[in-house]
């Protein structure tokens, strides 16, 4: 190994070089004497006494430096020091810290929940809904009502078919009615109205049906002009019929 | 955070609060520590007392910039080192204007009017008169360096951090301090 420099010399002295400059003095003894000039010099010089200054040493300098300090006005106090605003922005930073580590839990989640859900079985379905359309109805009730109309009062046969074909039609009157009234057609939803009244007296008429009640019935409800009422509705049903079952479909039960 | 931070750091709220005279308890806990830099670097009693003055007035006019982080302590002890160095660099300057007036081949020395010359040294036969001289060689940078290495027992670091240096150039200025107070010291040696 060379001869250390002085400035390895003086980094030995200050502690700041390695071990194996110090072990190269043990084995040099020309840089030996060298450290040993470097540590007299600098020992001379680590002799310097600063002269002692007393305990009111602070209090004079305080004296003399008083009267060219003007007063911090509290305007100007730092805002770091403000007991508020280090609380506010040590529950703010506190906060933002949870939120950004609780974002970033879900965050790693994402990705392992989103293939389990493609996996998952889908959710049953809902009950199924009986979708009733417009023209069917409608037509049905016209066939209802035409038969109605020629029921003879002789022919009891026609009494147990007509009560189970109104009970029938009832129930699909209904789920009309209500999207009738949903749609905001006046017409349709007298109609069916009517169409309601009959359908349920026919269904549980008191005492059965037979033909005198048949033919009060016709009467008071005036089956004819119900029946034209539906054939009306009918002959516009194109229009109707794409519109109810759009809405039906659309989630009416 | 130790007992004297906590305390320091009070007393700072309190003058930023308004509370002026809180100040002089800074000032009575650190103004011996500042005098001992501030001293150790200019080489003077007087020239120290100033600097003591000046950093403590320098740190009132800045305390609204100190971090709470910090200590006080050190904060104050930079503020000195830079108030000694602008002190002694002054103080060259002024020595080096005087000399180049009074006598053109006195550019050479370039020493402060106030050292010591050899024949005084000579005479006194003084350890600290040898060293003084010694110092007298330095530049301000290198004189300062030196004495946060050497008396202060400073880290390279903490001497780059006060004087606002690269830690390699405040090494550098250790090495040439060193270097040059031995040359001076061995001369003055042969010369007794």
């Amino acid at each position: 190994m060379n001869h250390l420099s002085e400035e390895q010399l003086i980094d030995l002295y200050y502690s700041e070089d390695g071990p194996e400059s110090a072990r190269h003095l043990d084995t040099c003894a020309e840089c030996a004497r060298a450290y040993d000039s470097l540590q007299a010099d600098l020992g001379d010089m680590r002799s310097l006494q600063v002269p002692p200054r007393s305990e009111a040493y602070g209090q004079q300098v305080w004296a003399s430096i008083a009267d060219r300090l003007p007063s911090y006005t509290p305007a100007k106090r730092h805002w770091f020091y403000r007991p508020l605003w280090l609380g506010l922005t040590t529950a703010a930073a506190c906060a933002l810290l949870a939120a950004a580590f609780y974002a970033g839990r879900l965050w790693e989640r994402q990705p392992q929940r989103l293939p389990a859900l493609a996996s998952a079985p889908a959710p049953p379905a809902p009950p199924r809904v009986v979708v009733v359309v417009l023209s069917d109805h409608l037509e049905r009730s016209e066939r209802f009502l035409v038969q109605l109309k020629h029921a003879s009062a002789d022919d009891d046969q026609l009494a147990l078919p007509l009560r189970d074909e109104a009970r029938s039609l009832l129930d699909a009157n209904r789920k009309c009615q209500r999207e009738a009234e949903a749609s905001g057609d006046p017409a349709l939803t007298k109609a069916l109205d009517r169409l309601n009244d009959l359908l349920t007296q026919l269904a549980d008429h008191p005492g059965g049906l037979n033909a005198d009640a048949l033919a009060k019935l016709q009467q008071e409800l005036n089956t004819d002009g119900l029946l034209f009422e539906v054939r009306v509705l009918r002959s516009r049903i194109p229009d109707r019929q794409a519109s109810v079952h759009h809405r039906i479909t659309g989630g009416i039960a | 955070m130790g007992r004297m931070d906590t305390n320091d750091h009070a007393a700072i709220r309190a003058v930023l609060s308004g509370d002026r005279d809180a100040y002089a308890a800074l000032v009575g806990r650190h103004s011996r520590s500042v005098f001992r830099v501030a001293f150790r670097i200019t080489g003077n009693e007087s020239d120290a007392e100033e600097v003591v003055q000046d950093a403590f007035l320098r740190g009132y006019r800045k305390l609204e910039s100190f971090e709470s982080r910090a200590s006080f302590g050190t904060w104050i002890y930079r503020i000195a080192v830079r108030c000694a160095l602008d002190k002694v660099s002054r103080r060259v300057n002024q020595s080096t204007q005087t000399s180049i007036t009074g006598d053109t081949d006195a550019e050479t020395i370039q020493v402060p009017d106030c050292a010591p010359n050899p024949e005084q040294v000579l005479l006194g036969g003084e350890i600290g008169a040898f060293r003084e001289s010694a110092m007298h060689s330095l530049t301000p940078l290198e004189r300062t360096a030196f004495t946060l290495r050497h008396m202060e027992d400073c880290s390279m670091e903490e001497i780059a951090g006060a004087l606002e240096i690269a830690p390699n150039a405040a090494k550098q200025a250790v090495y040439r301090a060193v270097q040059k107070l031995r040359q001076r010291l061995a001369l003055l040696k042969v010369k007794t």
